[in-house]
């Protein structure tokens, strides 16, 4: 036998953490490691891993799955891992050092696959018998000791939950040995192998424990008619917190960075830095800053709702509305959490199973509204309807309906094209109902917040810094005629003007407005799109910049300029067919560059967020030509 | 996942009544669906009760998970899954 010292290891150890899904494989990770687990990518793939530095080693909490030998991601990645040619990035990748299977003690029997699997891979193993606590109360015993034997390697009764046995683990990882005893490989002999220890080391009773509270409510969550009630009741709850909550904090951090922003901005003498500062790296920084409330309590929420096991049942219940759509219950997720932000919801596509599933999710994912199109939303509704809340009202909800529809209908045209196949039929384990552990939700809610800092976060002020450099420079005004008895406000209108069309953004505003001309987008609405790449809800800022002088957008006053603003020939700039088409134009653009580089990342390529891009650009286009066309015709 | 000793009671998973309980039988080929039904515990001879009908069906898997496993499947894929009924649940229930 060799130990875990023996082995012969390159850069740092490693000891793979394996189980099947709902063994508590997490919650024993999260015991182990506490704050200190980070998440990572594993490189060239979609999928990442929680790791912890523990002990002089680096324990990996891999995906759980139920065998490894299922053409699934999941199992492929463990096996990647356990095959040395994985790690999660910035760690060195080799073969484990080690193994620690987290089995689950009241589900004992059917664990034995994982088991039998790791055994044959003849690496230094531990076995973690989770949930020794529920086993207790269910009547279920286990002799450690004699499945040790029969294993041929440690095995360690715990509880993630309560902490037992976490210590001996611990020990026993650190002179875990290579398993003396083989097990079978033939799918049919491990279960008749698996069998045979069961009945040697369990006694557990014969009939199933009343579970008629669970009977009652599964029927509940998914009945036809009451389990939709329930999901709607549960997600209408869910969006309120998400929107209504998260803005105190968000409008405190954007009031903060306001008030930050006019402080360094009267310190500072006028000049390139100050500009930079001021429009570029703070309001960068602010405008990344200010989704995390939303980001940060969405992760949360979902973390919580997946504790009680109401998102499985929840799943089953969407399915049927989606599977025709080419997409699964699994996809419901990602899409309700995209109408907060494509970024997380992007993201929380990792949670669908089948890759064209999950491809599919995140190519249409953006087509859902999100928070930063609500400044567009109404400032368009209020221009098409200035007299009349309900039409108002009537206009921005169908904006939310447009976007859900082609978002679907985008699905199922990609599942018919390029991602051709059906859909793969629900199975899934339903895991028992408990109350959500606050603790293993909040460090998992820091971890995904940390992620989108660290990786959308730079870019949004990265891209926040060129935008304001493009907008800002040459920061030129010669040759700015100001007008012949002009009052102070309009030469300062007038300037701004100038300035925006002369810089590098105008220019390539002015170079690029003859494409939207057949959209009825003049100079001054092109340069609103093209800032909007930045972040949608720059268009109005963009748009009272060029107009009033001013982006004090909270002024009812400049919204009303922004309505009546003309363009230079003298017309209206908002047009009934203009805001049509600009509406239907923000609905269905892919107008965010942080989301492409998001796609790109989850998708595990470009080609899919140029598709995207494409795809998204030409059904707003088309949709927004047609829109326009069709108004002036008529009128 | 076919086969069938007893015609008579041998049925597709999907046609359990409520509360009825029955034992997987499986042969033919391993297919990634069969393995991954199968690691899930729905494997040769495993007990499962039908805990509610329709879509999805949701069937309770009793002595490998010591009562607490339930399997939430979609009718295509519980379609394909033979039962043999136990007898001492047939006939004494009746579906929803």
């Amino acid at each position: 036998m060799s130990s875990v010292d023996a082995l012969p290891a390159r850069g740092t150890r490693i000891i793979a953490v394996l189980g099947n899904p709902n063994v508590g494989k997490t919650t024993l990770f999260n015991r182990i490691a506490g704050i200190r687990a980070k998440t990572s990518n594993f490189p060239g793939t979609t999928q990442d891993a929680r790791h912890a530095s523990c002990c002089g080693a680096m324990l990996i909490d891999l995906p759980g799955v139920y065998s490894l030998d299922l053409e699934m991601s999941e199992s492929a990645l463990c096996r990647g891992v356990l095959d040395g040619d994985l790690a999660p990035a910035g760690i060195d990748a080799h073969e484990p050092n080690a193994i620690l299977v987290v089995i689950d003690a009241t589900n004992l029997m059917r664990n034995m696959t994982i088991v039998a699997e790791a055994i044959d891979r003849r690496l230094p193993m531990v076995v973690a018998v989770n949930m020794m606590d529920l086993a207790t109360r269910r009547g279920i015993h286990i002799d450690l000791e004699r499945l040790g034997e029969c294993l041929g390697c440690t095995v360690v009764g715990c509880s993630g939950k309560t902490g037992q046995g976490v210590d001996e683990l611990m020990a026993a990882l650190e002179s875990a040995t290579v398993p003396n005893r083989s097990a079978p490989t033939d799918l049919d002999a491990i279960e008749a192998w698996g069998d045979d220890i069961y009945s040697l080391v369990a006694a557990a009773r014969e009939t199933p424990v009343d579970d008629g509270l669970t009977d009652r409510l599964d029927r509940a969550f998914t009945h036809p008619l009451l389990g939709v009630l329930t999901f709607s009741v549960v997600m209408t709850g869910f969006f309120w917190v998400i929107f209504q909550l998260a803005a105190i904090p968000m409008d405190l951090i954007d009031a903060w960075f306001g008030t930050f922003g006019g402080w360094v901005e009267s310190l500072l003498p006028d000049g390139p830095i100050k500009g930079l500062l001021v429009n570029g790296v703070i309001a960068g920084i602010g405008g990344t800053l200010v989704f995390l409330p939303q980001i940060v309590l969405l992760f949360f929420l979902l973390a919580l709702l997946e504790g009680t096991g109401y998102l499985a049942r929840a799943a089953f219940v969407i399915d049927r509305v989606m599977r025709p759509f080419g997409l699964s219950g699994h996809a419901f997720v990602p899409l309700l959490s995209s109408h907060a932000c494509a970024i997380p919801g992007i993201m929380s596509a990792r949670s669908v199973p089948d890759p064209k599933d999950r491809l599919a999710t995140i190519l249409v994912a953006p087509f859902m509204s999100c928070s930063a199109r609500i400044p567009v939303y109404v400032l368009l509704t209020v221009i098409l309807f200035p007299d009349s809340p309900a039409m108002q009202a009537v206009a921005f909800t169908s904006c939310y309906v447009i976007g859900v529809s082609a978002g679907l209908m985008s699905s199922m045209i990609v599942r018919r094209t390029i991602l051709r196949g059906a859909s793969r039929p629900m199975a899934m384990e339903l895991p028992s109902y408990r109350l959500p552990d606050l603790k293993a939700s909040a460090l998992l809610t820091y971890d995904r917040a940390m992620m989108f800092l660290r990786k959308a976060g730079t870019l949004i002020v990265a891209i926040s810094i060129v935008l304001w450099w493009l907008g800002a420079y040459p920061n030129n005004t010669k040759g700015f005629d100001p007008p012949i008895g002009a009052t102070p406000a309009e030469v300062e209108q007038a300037q701004a003007r100038y300035h925006a069309s002369h810089s590098f953004l105008g220019r390539i505003g002015n170079a690029v407005q003859p494409v939207f001309e057949p959209l009825g987008y003049d100079r001054q609405l092109t340069i609103g799109v093209l800032a909007s790449f930045a972040a949608r809800e720059v268009f109005v800022s963009t748009m009272a910049v060029q107009v009033v002088g001013s982006d004090d957008v909270d002024d009812d006053s400049v919204l009303g300029s922004i309505a009546s603003a003309r363009r230079d020939d003298g017309t209206l700039v908002f047009t009934r067919a203009t805001s049509w088409s600009l509406l239907v134009y923000y609905i269905l653009a892919m107008l965010c560059l942080p989301t492409l580089v998001v796609t790109a990342k989850e998708a595990g390529g470009w080609r899919w967020a140029w598709l995207q891009l494409g795809w998204m650009s030409l059904l707003a286009y088309t949709s927004a030509l047609i829109v326009y066309q069709t108004i002036t015709l008529l009128s | 996942m076919t086969t069938s000793t007893n015609p008579s009671s041998t049925i597709p998973l999907n046609q359990l009544t409520r509360g009825q309980s029955g034992r997987v039988q499986i042969d033919g080929a391993a297919t990634d669906e069969v393995k991954m039904l199968r690691a899930m515990g729905l494997r040769p001879n495993a007990s499962v009760t039908m805990c509610r009908l329709g879509e999805p069906c949701i069937v309770s898997l009793s002595g490998a998970c010591g009562g607490g496993c339930r399997l939430g499947l979609a009718r295509e894929i519980a379609g394909r899954v033979m039962i043999t009924v136990d007898s001492r649940t047939d006939d004494s229930h009746t579906g929803e």
